[in-house]
């Protein structure tokens, strides 16, 4: 039997905009196919994983003061994750983990949360604490060569600039900062994004997109993934997409 | 002269819309606050002004303190419609006062939205404030919760008025210490029940210390973040108590505080915890324990809230829910319950439900007892369809229909038992719709 082994980064912290999902998500997609899914999580006061050990490495978003206490803990993993990365293990980063991967954060006060700097990004936030991106978003990213509208939904303050190769562009919403053209950060075998909803919720064909990608390099095939029945996903897709963008 | 003005009119439109029928909401405050927003400083009110805030149970726990005290022959002026914003309270004020702003009652019991209390009471004195619970609710239009308590934090180093808090929840009893001048503050808690666990089974706020950010330790949890819990390095959590429910039993609908049995109709944890804070402010003004232990075993709240229903003599329970804690309680309650049954969830992403519907993976659908078919309607219907599958519930047993009549006339094709639960906007509709069925 396949399996694929995930590291959950801080559950209990980074978890609230339900970014749960993302792992409830996989998870089913795993073994609906009978593919078996080992879900190891790790948060502070843990004995340190080896991040090589997995096929892919999952982080949400949580609230903004805890991002601070997260920071000092995850810096403590520095060379591990980037040696984790450079072997090729998948990194899936939602919002406040997306903003930790890159230089910095810098706090409405000027304040600087140190990033693990393995990406050139960086986040600023806005002065004015109400305003936020807030809202539905929807933007296209190109998977394997297949342009893929992806829907979610997005609410940070911080602005996040510098991004060199970003996720996709946008179609409705904001993205990395207000009425940005491009949103997150994709890079071979990380992708760091805004989207909550939860993201994979909407989008099997990026979860199958990233379960491809861990099951071809761990069992060096090129695999075709049986089809699910994703009747609500596809009605789900259909309404919404009608609803922002007006195509069907 | 101008507040007088402002009275006399909103009088007159008041007269108007009663003869229209119409109970017009916010419509009076808002109109009145739109005028002069200093206009809480006019009414003369002699009589205790009691709050309940929360984030779950407000309406509740409002109308239920109201309910004992009129049963008590007092004179009360309360906002039981739940409009708890400061044009809401300022409506129910307008409503009742004379044109010289005076309020002639017993008590004012209010409910009041979190966010408002200190703008509320910062121009009428409060004499009690019941706290029942914080949980994360409509992130994309409240905030993070943390934001929500430090303002009320704020308010209450000057407050020294009855301050009655449950002692159970780490984010509502750490505001006990906001002012250490205030004597008056009361703990409430309800003993360990049946269905309490030794692991968090829902989505909690709340795990580190506020006083010394050490991860706060649990002895139990009653549901999502509430239970006895203690800061292993500070001690925070130690409080004495003031009212302690015990021999909780859902089934027979009963549990005691100090020797007395209250007898009550609702059949949810949660709903204990609002009613002994009810029994804790009662207590605070005297009323008798008799007049509080009858009033309770007849109250009831027919507006959705746990609202229990035959339709076409199929036994229905409606409740609201707006969040990952009001919609855990309900299924908590559904398994509680052996029986078989059908579930009807109603999603709408309105404005005042919130856009952003992530929060229902936060909702706990793990092992549903006895549950056979699930409809989902509202304006995302999908989304939570794709929640509930993605939970292990075979989708060849969701019915999913955007259309809410729709909804409504599939969930009654058999006779099962229903449970139904709607979000903030889509619960009155679901349940007109619901009622519209009954022949």
């Amino acid at each position: 039997m396949k399996e694929l082994k995930i590291l959950y980064l801080y559950p209990d912290i980074l978890e609230l905009y339900g970014d749960f999902g993302n792992i409830q998500v996989l998870r089913y997609r795993l073994e609906q196919r009978g593919i078996k899914a080992i879900i190891d999580s790790y948060s502070i006061g843990d004995i340190a994983p080896d991040f090589t050990k997995y096929d892919l490495v999952f982080a949400g978003g949580g609230a903004d003061q805890e991002q601070g206490i997260l920071s000092q803990d995850l810096l403590k993993h520095k060379d591990n994750i980037k040696k984790a990365i450079d072997d090729g293990v998948f990194f899936l980063l939602i919002c406040g983990a997306y903003q930790l991967f890159g230089k910095y954060y810098k706090g409405v006060e000027g304040n600087i949360i140190p990033g693990l700097e393995i990406f050139d990004y960086y986040t600023e936030a806005i002065e004015d604490r109400k305003k936020r991106c807030i809202g539905n978003i929807v933007i296209e990213a190109n998977l394997n060569g297949n342009p893929t509208k992806i829907i979610g939904f997005e609410n940070h303050g911080g602005q996040t600039y510098g991004v060199s190769s970003p996720f996709g562009n946008v179609l409705f919403g904001n993205g990395n900062q207000f009425g940005a053209l491009d949103e997150g950060f994709f890079l071979n075998n990380v992708i760091a994004t805004y989207l909550h909803g939860p993201l994979l919720s909407k989008n099997p064909e990026l979860t199958d997109f990233i379960i491809k990608y861990c099951l071809d390099r761990k069992y060096d095939e090129n695999i075709t993934l049986e089809d699910l029945d994703d009747t609500f996903e596809n009605q789900c897709r259909e309404q919404l997409l009608y609803r922002f963008l007006n195509v069907s | 002269m101008k507040n007088f003005f402002i009275i006399l009119i909103t009088k007159i439109l008041y007269i108007i819309l009663k003869i229209a029928g119409k109970n017009g909401g916010n419509f009076l405050g808002k109109l009145a606050y739109d005028w002069n927003s200093n206009i809480f400083h006019y009414f003369k009110i002699d009589c205790p002004i009691i709050a309940v805030t929360a984030t779950n149970g407000k309406t509740m726990t409002n109308n239920a303190i109201g309910y004992v005290f009129k049963t008590a022959d007092k004179k009360v002026i309360s906002n039981i419609e739940g409009n708890n914003m400061e044009t809401g309270i300022l409506s129910t004020l307008l409503k009742s006062c004379s044109l010289t702003g005076k309020i002639k009652a017993d008590y004012c019991v209010f409910e009041v939205d979190e966010g408002y209390i200190p703008i509320i009471f910062k121009d009428l004195k409060l004499d009690t404030l019941v706290i029942l619970n914080f949980f994360r609710d409509q992130l994309d239009r409240n905030g993070e919760v943390e934001s929500l308590i430090l303002k009320i934090n704020e308010f209450l180093k000057n407050y020294t008025g009855n301050l009655i808090l449950n002692a159970d929840d780490p984010n509502v009893a750490r505001l006990g210490m906001a002012n250490s001048e205030n004597n008056n503050v009361y703990y409430f808690s309800v003993d360990q029940y049946d269905y309490a666990t030794k692991d968090i089974k829902e989505a909690g706020e709340g795990k580190f210390c506020p006083f010394c950010n050490t991860r706060i330790e649990y002895e139990y949890y009653q549901y999502s973040h509430i239970g006895k819990f203690k800061c292993p390095n500070c001690g925070y959590g130690d409080n004495e108590i003031y009212k302690f429910a015990t021999n909780v039993d859902l089934k027979n609908r009963c549990f005691n505080i100090d020797d007395i049995t209250y007898q009550i109709r609702f059949n949810s944890i949660y709903n204990i915890y609002n009613f002994v804070a009810v029994i804790t402010c009662a207590s605070l003004y005297n009323i008798d324990k008799e007049i509080v232990r009858q009033a309770l075993s007849e109250f009831v709240l027919n507006n959705g809230r746990l609202e229990e229903l035959e339709i076409n003599n199929i036994p229905t329970i409606i409740n609201l829910a707006k969040n990952p804690t009001g919609a855990n309680v309900s299924l908590r309650i559904l398994n509680e319950d052996d029986s078989e049954k059908e579930l009807l969830f109603v999603l709408n992403d309105n404005i005042a439900d919130g856009f952003d519907v992530s929060w229902i993976w936060d909702i706990n659908f793990d092992t549903l007892n006895n549950v056979t078919r699930i409809i989902t309607s509202g304006t995302r219907a999908y989304d939570i369809a794709i929640r509930i599958k993605t939970s292990g519930f075979s989708p060849k047993k969701i019915e999913p229909y955007l259309d809410l009549s729709d909804a409504v006339k599939n969930l009654y094709k058999t006779d099962t038992k229903k449970y139904v639960i709607a979000n903030y906007t889509s619960l009155q509709p679901t349940r007109k719709e619901i009622l519209n069925f009954n022949q």
